[in-house]
């Protein structure tokens, strides 16, 4: 688990089929990945990403076909895997600081933790607000301290469930470019799970689409656009533009009779 | 904005006055006109000064001190078991659902038509008040803790099991500090009804506490002696409440921004 030199396998999902009942979710999934992708998944409500994500993380296990994550099979709680929720998921009777300081004494980080903790506040621009309780944070500064207690993991693997879905769209650049900023340091592998076609194409080094339920890889796109990347600037050129009318296409196919999500903005 | 503020509290705190005497000028209005027999109703000019007359005379004093002492000593036994008995079936969810049937008949069950056997198992004393107050106490504070507990935030599970914490850990870490507030809650609502068992106990079983005094008054048909008691316990009532108050907002800076 070392910044440095981040695992020597990444992701490696081969036939993965999964039904709840007589309800088929996931149909002959297959992800292959290098370690330090970035990965965004995006597909339509229902179709099972965020059971795609909680397989990965051991919290489900798959019916069929096989998973490896690090070269190992998915274990839940593993110390390499971090998760981010949707909703921000802090604890709150915890500060700011004492939330990063849970994940920091769960997984037995070594290292004077009160640093750990203030520099990663610093990084997600959140100095000063350390002591401040959940309650006192707006929405964005709440996901925001959700993201430092995320990267304050190390893990080499993140999984991350439409983590900015619930925010406005300037908040949501911001913590994108933090979550970027963040990520340029530890490059780890991410599988980000995103409704907002925009954020996959800015964040990501593939975007993979999925089919309506039962979930099938319908497309998977390589978005070979230069990092470092700004965000905000990147929505200004060409290239962006393309790749977003091409996986919007993809997308329609995706929900040829399902109801879509967009988000973002074409 | 500290001046709007202030206007507001003091229009708020005049209109207060003015119900109070409002109400307390009608009620001496009735009593004088015979409206309402003072012998019934009582007369506030004749049962204020009366109160003060225990308070200077020091013969109110006992009884506070009496129902006071097994109210407090109730609302710990009673606490202690609720949470003991919550820790226990929480920690333990077959146990819960076993039990559950029952402890939802007890609570439905009005615990102060009790006090009649409470009394007759445990004599006139000390005992059948303290028990009465504790029957109360008890199903308070264990709904109220085991509804708490029952509140996790599924994100805050999931975030716990991905950190790797063990289901001991999650119970301490997590499933104790979301049912805080709702511990809380029960405390609140226990005292007062604590207090209420406690009391219900002294006006059946007569002896030497408020209720007991406010029996021995209706009995004489002395309805000012009755108001004058009351009085003393709603102010006992009012008084602990706002105790609680200030010990939760103390322990839970985090639920007000
Ligand atoms: N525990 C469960 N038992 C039965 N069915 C479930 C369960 N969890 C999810 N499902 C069903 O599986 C399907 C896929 O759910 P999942 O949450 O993986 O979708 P998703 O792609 O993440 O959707 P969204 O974009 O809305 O978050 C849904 O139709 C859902 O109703
Ligand atoms: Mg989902």
């Amino acid at each position: 688990m070392s910044v440095a030199a981040p695992g020597q396998e990444g992701i490696r999902i081969e036939a993965v089929s999964h039904r709840y009942g007589d309800v088929a979710i996931l149909d002959g999934i297959r992800i292959e990945s290098r370690p330090g992708q970035f990965i965004a998944l995006i597909g339509p409500s229902g179709c099972g990403k965020t059971t795609l994500l909680d397989i990965m993380c051991g919290i489900r296990k798959h019916q069929s076909g096989n998973v490896l994550v690090g070269g190992r099979p998915p274990v839940e709680g593993r110390a390499d895997t971090a998760r981010m929720f949707a909703r921000d998921a802090l604890l709150p009777w915890r500060t700011a600081s004492a939330n990063i300081d849970f994940a920091l004494k769960a997984r037995r980080r070594p290292g004077n933790h009160d640093a750990i903790t203030a520099q990663l506040l610093e990084d997600v621009g959140l100095t000063g607000f350390a002591d401040n309780y959940p309650s006192q944070l707006s929405q964005g500064m709440r996901q925001r301290v959700a993201l430092a207690r995320t990267f304050s993991l190390e893990s080499d693997f993140l999984f991350l469930d439409e983590p900015f879905g619930a925010l406005d769209a300037q908040t949501k650049l911001v913590l994108q470019e933090k979550l970027l900023s963040l990520w340029e340091r530890t490059r780890s592998t991410v599988v980000l799970v995103t409704h907002d076609l925009g954020e996959a194409i800015a964040l990501a080094d593939r975007v993979v689409v999925m089919t309506a339920r039962p979930g099938r890889i319908l497309a998977d796109v390589p978005i070979d656009l230069p990092r470092p990347r700004s965000v905000s600037a990147l929505q200004k050129t060409r290239a962006y533009h393309d790749l977003y009318a091409q996986l919007w296409d993809s997308l329609e196919q995706a929900t040829a009779s399902a109801r879509l999500h967009p988000g973002g903005n074409a | 904005m500290t001046a709007g503020r202030t206007s507001h509290a003091a229009k708020v705190l005049a209109g207060r006055l003015v119900l109070l005497f409002g109400v307390g000028g009608l009620w001496e209005l009735a009593a004088r006109t015979g409206v309402f027999p003072a012998a019934f109703i009582g007369q506030p000019s004749i049962f204020l000064p009366g109160l003060a007359r225990m308070f200077i005379d020091g013969s109110i004093y006992g009884p506070i001190l009496d129902t006071l002492s097994a109210t407090a000593l109730a609302f710990c036994i009673g606490g202690v078991l609720a949470l003991a008995s919550a820790l226990l079936l929480t920690a333990v969810p077959i146990l819960r659902e076993i039990v559950q049937p029952f402890l939802d008949a007890l609570n439905a069950l009005p615990r102060v038509a009790l006090v009649p056997l409470f009394i007759v198992w445990f004599g006139l004393g000390m005992t059948s008040k303290v028990i009465s107050g504790v029957s109360l106490m008890y199903f308070i504070l264990l709904f109220n803790t085991l509804a708490g507990a029952r509140s996790v935030d599924p994100d805050h599970r999931g975030l716990a099991r991905s950190l790797g914490l063990g289901s001991s850990q999650i119970f301490r870490q997590i499933v104790i500090p979301t049912a805080i507030p709702a511990i809380f809650a029960g405390l609140k609502l226990g005292l007062v009804y604590t207090l209420l068992g406690v009391v219900t106990a002294e006006l059946i079983a007569g002896g030497k506490g408020l209720g007991s005094l406010v029996s021995y008054y209706s009995n004489t048909y002395d309805a000012n002696g009755v108001f004058a008691v009351l009085v003393v316990l709603v102010a006992v009532s009012f008084a602990l409440s706002t105790l609680m108050e200030k010990i939760e907002g103390r322990l839970m800076r985090w639920k007000q921004p």
